[in-house]
């Protein structure tokens, strides 16, 4: 019907579209339903473009089959994952997680004499994520004085979220649900830009990491708090079930995980206790 | 003196009252035989809560499809007699307790909506547990607080002293009520429940919604007991905002022990679902005040 259309697009077959969705799926975990594939056709259309190539059966055997499919991967990742974020992202579960989680996880510690804090922004994208913990965690610590180890893991599978992370130079889009006094105390302003302060950037750790690589994950240990936000969406319900069952191993006993506003791990793991915030849920493991 | 607050409520001579209406009706239904008839005349004697009792039947929470009930007989074969029994006491509660002054208004406000949201969130369970409780649930759910007004009209800076408490130091609200007013809104709601003569279900589910083990209607207090939690759970609180863990919780036992099906429910699809009952509580609080009725309370 729609023929000049679609000679001047690149048109995606439904049996391309499986290929690539399986492949993209045993890579990372992303499942791309069938109902998501004109989002699969877009983002990938840029990639097509990128390397020269005409169609999609073309590209699928470049990801297989060339010499530089790694790298290619990687920038596949770039494009098929959103990084849509913004720091103070669903405000209850930030304030669940600063009046609630990390004075109970605090007191704790406190009681075993123990001062190391450990906390993990798995798919953090441009970083406002992890900032938004580490400064909701010298909010909370201020008054503790600063001895206490701290260290926020921050890992995500795109590369240019990651850079964008690593220069931790923000528009005020990014910052718009940042209350002044925060911004006033945590950021410096440069031109129209902010830049998270040293003292914050400094207690994130940023890392490549695909959250598929199982053995990879497995050896992540010793967490008290995770958040893992808006990530689960891109997987199907087995690679959830799997990537869920790790994150509950990588927690400390008495430990949370946050999953995104209105993601539900009902059917995906019954090892967690809910807990009901104000306007938020939690995941603990007891 | 903190100690005798009840019994200083019990003298307290110009506790409000239920319309003569409600309370006929209320004995009405322990009749056996009660007449739709009888019900409607009864009704009838109290011309604007008649008017009222229509209106909430034609509200989207009661209506069924687009047939508008136009007379009080219909609208006892629509929404059936028990259904009826429901309306007539939570609009004339409501009308005994909303209009006295009081200085905080945000607190009566948050009072209001916890109490609406509880029993719409109480009925959106029932549901899911195929309880059939027929509407009662609704009514339990919206007074199952009641103590907590007559607290703050009679012992207004006592019990701003505990709402507060309970607030910030994360504290359930029996406890620091317990601490500032020498009493809980449990006792005094049942004391309230008890001398209105509300139905027994009513009166326990007043005094035992945090212990719902102890109750003899088991079942409808743990009912209510969760549906208060998942209020707070959607920010719909009248006092403390503490996190909890359901499947922990006194009432979800007691609901299991009654073999409903508590671990099937999805509870994390409800708390989404109800994060969007603001709107339905507002909506409901606009149908059952009167335009005059909110500027009084605002005055
Ligand atoms: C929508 S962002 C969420 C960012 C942040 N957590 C938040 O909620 O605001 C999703 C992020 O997950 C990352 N991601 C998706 N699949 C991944 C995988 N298999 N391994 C690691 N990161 C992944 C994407 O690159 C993207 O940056
Ligand atoms: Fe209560
Ligand atoms: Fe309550």
């Amino acid at each position: 019907m729609d023929e000049s259309l679609s000679s001047s697009c690149h048109k995606m077959t439904d049996e391309t579209f499986i290929l690539l969705r399986d492949f993209i799926y045993e890579q990372s975990g992303i499942y791309f339903g069938d109902n998501k594939k004109g989002q699969l056709e877009a983002r990938l259309g840029l990639r097509l473009r990128a390397n020269n190539l005409a169609d999609y059966d073309k590209y699928y055997y470049l990801l297989k089959y060339d010499p530089n499919a790694a790298r290619e991967l990687r920038s596949l990742f770039d494009s098929v994952t959103t990084n849509e974020t913004s720091f103070f992202r669903s405000p209850p579960q930030i304030q669940a997680f600063q009046d609630k989680v990390m004075p109970e996880v605090i007191s704790r510690k406190e009681k075993q004499s123990e001062k190391q804090i450990r906390l993990w922004s798995a798919g953090c994208s441009t970083g406002e994520e992890p900032y938004t913990m580490g400064i909701v965690l010298r909010q909370v610590l201020n008054d503790k004085g600063t001895s206490w180890d701290v260290k926020i893991v921050a890992s995500d599978i795109s590369e240019k979220a990651l850079r964008s992370a690593k220069a931790a130079v923000y528009s005020d889009y990014s910052l718009r649900s940042v209350p002044p006094e925060i911004k006033r105390e945590f950021f410096l302003s440069e031109g129209n830009a902010y830049r998270i302060i040293e003292e914050v950037r400094n207690l994130v750790d940023l890392q490549y990491l695909n959250l598929n690589d199982t053995r990879r994950i497995q050896i992540m240990k010793g967490f008290d708090v995770i958040f893992c936000r808006n990530v689960l969406i891109y997987f199907d319900d087995e690679a959830k079930k799997r990537f869920v069952s790790q994150l509950y191993d990588c927690l400390n006993h008495g430990g949370y995980l946050f999953i995104g506003h209105s993601e539900s791990l009902h059917n995906i793991s019954r090892a967690f206790k809910l807990v009901h915030f104000p306007g938020a849920l939690g995941y603990k493991k007891e | 003196m903190k100690d005798h607050v009840l019994d200083r409520i019990r003298n307290i001579d110009d506790l409000p009252t239920l319309p003569s209406v409600a309370l006929e009706v209320l004995s009405l239904a322990h009749q056996s035989d009660v007449t739709i008839q009888s019900i409607a005349e009864s009704i009838h004697r109290d011309p604007p809560l008649a008017a009222k009792v229509l209106r909430m039947a034609n509200s989207v929470f009661y209506r069924r499809g687009d047939r508008k009930v136009d007379t009080l007989h219909h609208a006892i074969i629509f929404l059936g007699l028990a259904e009826i029994i429901n309306i007539t006491t939570s609009l004339s509660v409501f009308s005994a307790l909303k209009s006295r002054k009081t200085q905080e208004v945000s607190v009566r406000e948050s009072f209001w909506d916890h109490s609406v949201a509880t029993g719409l969130i109480a009925r959106h369970i029932d549901k899911k547990l195929g309880m059939r409780t027929m509407g009662r649930e609704f009514v339990a759910g919206l007074l199952h607080d009641i103590g907590k007004i007559i607290l703050d009209q009679y012992f207004h800076q006592e019990f701003m002293a505990a709402y507060n408490m309970s607030i910030e130091k994360d504290r359930p609200m029996y406890e620091t009520e317990m601490e500032m007013c020498g009493t809980n809104h449990m006792e005094v709601g049942y004391f309230i429940a008890q001398k209105w003569n509300l139905p027994p279900y009513l009166a326990d589910v007043v005094l035992w919604h945090h212990q719902p083990s102890q109750a003899s209607s088991r079942e409808m207090a743990a009912l209510i007991s969760m549906a208060n939690l998942l209020a707070k759970a959607a920010q719909l609180s009248c006092g403390d905002r503490m996190s909890f863990v359901l499947a922990d919780q006194e009432a979800w036992k007691v609901l299991k022990e009654r073999g409903l099906p508590v671990d099937e429910l999805d509870i994390e699809r409800i708390t989404f679902e109800m994060e969007s009952i603001g709107d339905q509580v507002k909506s409901y609080i606009s149908t059952v005040m009167e335009p005059s009725d909110k500027e009084q309370d605002n005055g």
